[in-house]
């Protein structure tokens, strides 16, 4: 048998709608094979489909030669799986947790310790943490090294790196390539363009339906209005957009010596910066650099342990209501009420800070209108597919105009497209005057931001705008920058 | 085998982190057996009466100290008339009202009806002690439980409540929160058959529920001074019968549940509410209107309680509960074919 | 702004695809079946009767408790081994002994109340045959003129008449202390209270518009329950109906409030329904529902005074079943009013914002 995975007419349905049609293709012995596609494509169907977890309404699929709906204990012996939404047992340490899923595919952790050392070395010096205190990305490496601590004879990738930072994804590729050269297939889905890359085939699924299947720049370069849009032209320029400041810049945030110390640790470390107002401020730096901690502080979730800081003219450690009041938060986790419209969720949160009933129904037109939902009006949110839940989280968060609005890892896991379209909305925003304080893990979008900051073991490390750090690091983009800065750190969790 | 010990380890450790929870496993039959052994009773006792009379007669004088010399009654006031002492019944000041008619030799008793079974038994012993009944040709023995504890009679049901609550529903929350986080994806998708999976899931619980099997059986003998006549061997044996039976509800419980607050509803509204109402726990069955002396005929625990206060607390040897044992065994057997022929071993769509 | 918020818990019970439903038929699911099974009445008790003499005496005395509505009579047996033997296989409750014209009863007593019930009405038909017997007159033995008995509210000693107020207070605790038990820690599962606390909501506002949509629905479940209890057993309160409302709103700002604490304090749904349900049994066992809180011994007695359900169960049964006014409740709406105010003051400080 010369493919490890022969996909031959595979269809499957969910009640009326139907999540892959008529889908075939092969993949060989010892091939990176990607699949892409944007959310709801059906991708999890088919992983679900190889890995033996579902059966296919019509066609048939084999997984190294094995037929996977009579043959499904022979095929559970030989793969290896992480779900899209895989997670960790909470309440179980880091160590536990792998050495649960070494047993649980037969080897142990020693056995298996050269395929993960690249990531699992960052995160072994918390071995006796609970995973449930880890930061997201943490998680995801945590995830990362049980996935791979055994050697299958094929492996399934569910969008694995999703939240995770550019250089712990370049590693993770790089063990990818070492996992190749055991003869190990794997079959992956990413979002990100430069992983995309690194594939020797893709196929793009689009809509349950098999649009192409290729070398990644060919499909890349065919399906280009999806994959990638032309960059955004920034309407008007930087902080001086906003008319009323253009005499006198304001500091929106300013913030001095600030700490945040869990016990001995401290996950922000000494930090001092000012944002001005009507600016787009990025806040990078690799998973557990302290950036959701300290975005916590400046939102008045969270108390600062020392330091002073200011959020639109009021004190973070007194006045952290009236904050509340003048600023607007998306937080990593989609958090509108998946239970309730979209119209119910604009008229809520419009309510929360204090407007009328006519002025939420005049400017929630408004807003549909701009963003096109007006036929979604009723529709629940969970009805909707990720990237526009995300831009609706995004509207809602501004809907009062606040003075400052801070988006924590908002386009995780969204396709390009609607990646772009996510970044005209953020720039409108700034051209209004509203301040923007972001995190993110993709390096393009850093370089849209007016200025950035990098934070590496809970201090900040380099602060400017991109083309000031390209040169001050002699680095061509702003990928290389990151990579070259988080390479400098010593520890990796918060 | 490793495998499975490490399934069992991880699982182990899941209940031992939650220390909550396991407060209240432990704690939920320590108070229970408590307030049963100790603070929940149908005694009559400190019933307040009322003397209704306008002038004290020598026989009412001679009727109420023989009341207040009783252990039942305390007299809390004397009022002039039945209204008065009426209104004192009404505001909960009192239970019981004896009226000495004025010129009359007889009395009557006023009685607080809103609960009618103790209303009955006040009465009884009212008159038992204001009467001296001639009635030395009748003869009452109370058998098993001659001072009408009522720990002898919840003992065994707290036991089939526990049992099938810590079995049924911890197993199946724990396995559908598995499937809600994701993690049953994984756990299929290895090279472990699904039904070890499961199998190891339980294993804990089996342990766990026979712990508390253990802590139940000490504090009752030794707290509660309820006696374990019949023979240890036999009641642990027909429990461990029941342990499994309550473990493949679970199982058909996490098989039909999606999400953990379905399983907690399922089990809470299909389990428990049949098992404390229906089960001759708290209420007796043979009161109940015809239908639902049906619907109590196909409750598990039922027969594990009747069963158990037999053994217990009669000492009866085991074919005096052949059938209860025999019917349960049937119903374990049932169960668990129905929970492992419907096991998923893929995920539902 | 707590407009918005109360219309959006309103609106996220109504898309819920089971709340509304549980709503609506909770109540009268409990309503129409528990009344048939929480009855502690004894009745249905099986006799078996050992007579050696078999006289006309005796044989009449046989009829006698076929006929009670208490009693069924199960055959008569050889001996007074025979019919142990019975009562261990479990077909036989009471065992009736006639020999040379005593009489025993033994009673199978692992359940108190039945056993001592069965015995004490099997030795009231046994007296009054014989006083029958001996005096050729009519007066029984308890009903004689020596002590005439009035039940005073419950006329016709009907034990639904005093369980429905019970049920009223079990289905409000269900009702109003388990489901605002889910919402918060639901909310911490979906982390959408996340979002909710970097808004200027105050705590106040957060926690009120949690638990009023809890006392709507307590107010429309208790209507619901009143409506059944006259419909199907024609049970009607004899007290004014305005202090049923009072009090069922006090209940429920007791439940509720606990359940906000509970969940405030818990990770998962598991763990707070886990501990509501503990905090219930106790709080229902100790509360007088079931069995009368003066048999209890003092130390359990003590903690009847800090337990609102006790409170509840005592007023309503004064209402509903005595008739009494506010006067006869006054000291338990105080009672029940202070410990509402202290527990939801509780759920509002137990609610962090900003940690």
């Amino acid at each position: 048998m010369a493919n490890a995975i022969e996909v031959q007419g595979v269809s499957k349905m969910y009640g009326r709608v139907q999540a892959l049609e008529d889908v075939s293709f092969s993949v060989g012995k010892g091939e990176v094979f990607g699949l892409i596609g944007p959310d709801g494509a059906g991708k999890t169907t088919l992983y679900r489909i190889l890995c033996t977890l579902l059966l296919p309404d019509a066609g048939t699929a084999t997984v190294d030669g094995f037929d996977t709906v009579r043959q499904m204990r022979e095929i559970r012996r030989r793969v290896g799986y992480m779900p899209g939404r895989f997670s960790l047992y909470q309440d179980l340490t880091v160590e536990e947790n792998l050495q649960f899923f070494a047993t649980l595919f037969g080897t142990t952790v020693e056995a298996g310790y050269d395929s993960i050392r690249a990531i699992y070395s960052q995160i072994e010096r918390f071995r006796d943490r609970k995973a449930g205190a880890l930061s997201g990305g943490m998680k995801q490496k945590l995830a990362l090294s049980c996935a791979l601590v055994h050697s299958p004879s094929v492996l399934f990738l569910d969008e694995p790196t999703t939240g995770v930072d550019p250089v712990s994804r370049k590693e993770f590729w790089d063990m990818l390539g070492t996992l190749k050269e055991r003869g190990i297939t794997i079959l992956a889905s990413t979002p990100y363009l430069d992983e995309v890359r690194r594939c020797e085939r893709v196929a793009f699924l689009d809509r349950g339906r098999l649009r192409g299947i290729g070398a990644p720049e060919v499909i890349l370069e065919q399906f280009r209005d999806i994959f990638n849009p032309p960059g955004i032209e920034r309407r008007g320029a930087g902080c001086v957009a906003a008319p009323q400041q253009s005499t006198r810049p304001e500091n929106v945030i300013e913030v001095e010596h600030l700490v945040k110390a869990f016990g001995s640790f401290h996950a922000v470390d000494d930090i001092s910066f000012s944002v001005k107002r009507g600016e787009i401020f990025g806040f990078l730096g690799a998973n557990g650099a302290g950036k959701t901690t300290a975005m916590h502080m400046l939102t008045g979730l969270n108390q600062p342990t020392s330091g002073t800081g200011t959020v639109v003219g009021y004190d973070i450690r007194t006045q952290h209501e009236q904050i509340k009041k003048h600023i607007g938060y998306m937080s990593q986790k989609f958090s509108l009420y998946e239970d309730l419209t979209v119209a119910e969720n604009i008229r809520l949160f419009g309510g929360i800070y204090g407007m009328k009933d006519d002025e939420i129904a005049r400017k929630t037109d408004e807003l549909l209108e701009r963003l096109k939902f007006d036929d979604h009006k009723n529709d629940l949110v969970s009805s909707l597919p990720l990237g526009w839940k995300q831009k609706l989280a995004f509207s809602v968060s501004i809907f009062h105009e606040p003075g400052v609005v801070f988006l924590d890892e908002p386009t995780g896991g969204v396709d390009p497209a609607t990646r772009r379209q996510f970044w005209e909305l953020i720039y409108d925003a700034a051209a209004r005057g509203i301040t923007v304080f972001v995190t993110t893990h993709y390096m393009d979008e850093a370089e849209y931001c007016d200025r950035i900051s990098i934070m590496v073991d809970g201090k900040i490390s380099a602060i400017g705008t991109p083309d000031e750090l390209k040169r001050r690091f002699h680095q061509p983009d702003m990928d290389h920058v990151f990579t070259y800065l988080a390479r400098q750190a010593t520890r990796s969790a918060d | 085998m490793k495998q499975f010990f490490s399934f069992v380890l991880k699982e182990a450790r899941h209940i031992l982190r939650d220390r909550r929870t396991m407060l209240i496993l432990f704690g939920m039959p320590v108070v229970l057996m408590l307030l049963f052994g100790f603070a929940i009773t149908t005694d009559v006792r400190n019933v307040r009466t009322v003397v209704v009379t306008s002038q004290m007669s020598p026989q009412a004088q001679q009727a109420v100290e023989r009341l207040s010399a009783s252990e039942y009654f305390t007299i809390t006031a004397t009022v002039a008339t039945p209204q008065e002492a009426e209104q004192l019944i009404r505001r909960q000041r009192a239970d019981l009202a004896i009226i000495f008619a004025p010129r009359h030799e007889g009395l009557q008793l006023m009685v607080d009806g809103a609960d009618p079974n103790m209303a009955q038994q006040w009465t009884n012993y009212a008159q038992q002690v204001l009467v001296n009944r001639s009635s030395s040709v009748i003869t009452s023995k109370l058998l098993y439980n001659p001072q009408m504890r009522s720990a002898y009679n919840f003992v065994p049901a707290i036991m089939g409540m526990l049992l099938m609550l810590i079995c049924a529903m911890m197993t199946s929350i724990s396995i559908v929160r598995e499937k809600e986080k994701g993690t049953m994806e994984v756990l299929l998708v290895s090279p472990v058959r699904p039904l070890m999976v499961v199998v190891a899931k339980a294993v804990p619980y089996l342990v766990l529920a026979i712990l508390i099997l253990t802590t139940i059986l000490l504090m009752a003998h030794f707290v509660l001074d309820v006696p374990l006549v019949g023979s240890l061997f036999w009641i642990v044996g027909v429990s461990i019968i029941y342990i499994l039976l309550a473990l493949s509800l679970g199982l058909l419980i996490s098989n039909i549940a999606q999400t953990q607050l379905v399983a907690l509803l399922l089990s809470a509204m299909v389990l428990l509410m049949p098992v404390v109402m229906l089960s001759g726990m708290l209420f007796p069955v043979e009161s109940m209107p015809q239908v639902l002396q049906w619907v109590a005929a196909i409750v598990p625990p039922r027969y594990y309680i009747e069963a158990m206060r037999k053994l217990m607390i009669m000492g009866v040897g085991i074919h005096e509960v052949a059938r209860e044992v025999t019917i349960l065994s049937l119903m374990t057997l049932f169960l668990l074919t129905v929970a492992l022929v419907k096991f998923k071993t893929r995920l539902a769509d | 702004m707590i407009k918005y918020l109360i219309q959006k818990e309103f609106l996220q019970i109504r898309r819920n695809a089971f709340l509304p439903r549980l709503i609506i038929l909770f109540p009268i699911v409990i309503m129409c079946v528990m009344p048939w099974v929480m009855s502690m009445e004894v009745k249905n008790i099986r006799v078996s009767v050992v007579d050696h003499d078999r006289t006309t005496q005796s044989q009449r005395l046989v009829h006698q408790v076929e006929a009670s509505r208490y009693f069924i009579f199960c055959g008569q047996e050889p001996s007074y081994q025979a019919a142990l033997a019975q009562v261990e296989h479990g077909t036989s409750d009471v065992i009736l002994e006639i020999k040379d014209g005593q009489y025993l009863i033994a009673a199978n007593a692992v359940n108190g109340t039945k056993g001592g019930m069965g015995s004490a009405y099997l030795s009231q038909i046994v007296a009054s045959a014989m006083e029958k017997q001996v005096d050729g007159k009519t007066a029984l033995a308890g009903n004689g003129p020596q002590g005439a008995v009035l039940f005073l509210y419950n006329k016709h000693q009907n034990y639904k008449l005093y369980m429905i107020p019970a049920l009223f207070a079990i289905i409000m605790m269900l009702m109003t202390g388990f489901l605002p038990t889910l919402n918060i820690v639901g909310e911490k599962e979906a982390g959408t209270i996340e979002q909710i606390n970097v808004t200027p909501v105050s705590k106040w506002a957060f926690i009120l518009a949690k638990l009023i949509p809890y006392w709507i629905i307590a107010l429309f479940v208790i209507t619901i329950s009143l409506l059944l209890a006259w419909s199907v057993y024609g049970i009607t309160c004899a007290g004014s109906l305005l202090w049923v409302y009072v009090l069922a709103l006090l209940l429920a700002l007791f439940f509720s409030s606990l359940g906000l604490i509970i969940s405030n304090y818990s990770d998962t749904m598991q763990q707070a329904i886990f501990v509501m349900w503990f905090f219930v049994v106790c709080i229902l066992l100790l509360s007088g529902l079931f069995t009368p809180t003066r048999s209890m011994p003092h130390w359990a007695y003590l903690t009847t005074y800090v337990n609102p359900m006790h409170y509840f169960i005592d007023a309503i049964r004064t209402v509903f079943v005595r008739g009494g006014g506010f006067a006869a409740i006054v000291h338990q709406l105080i009672a029940l009013l202070a410990i509402g105010i202290l527990m939801s003051g509780w759920a509002v400080q137990s609610y962090k914002k900003n940690s």
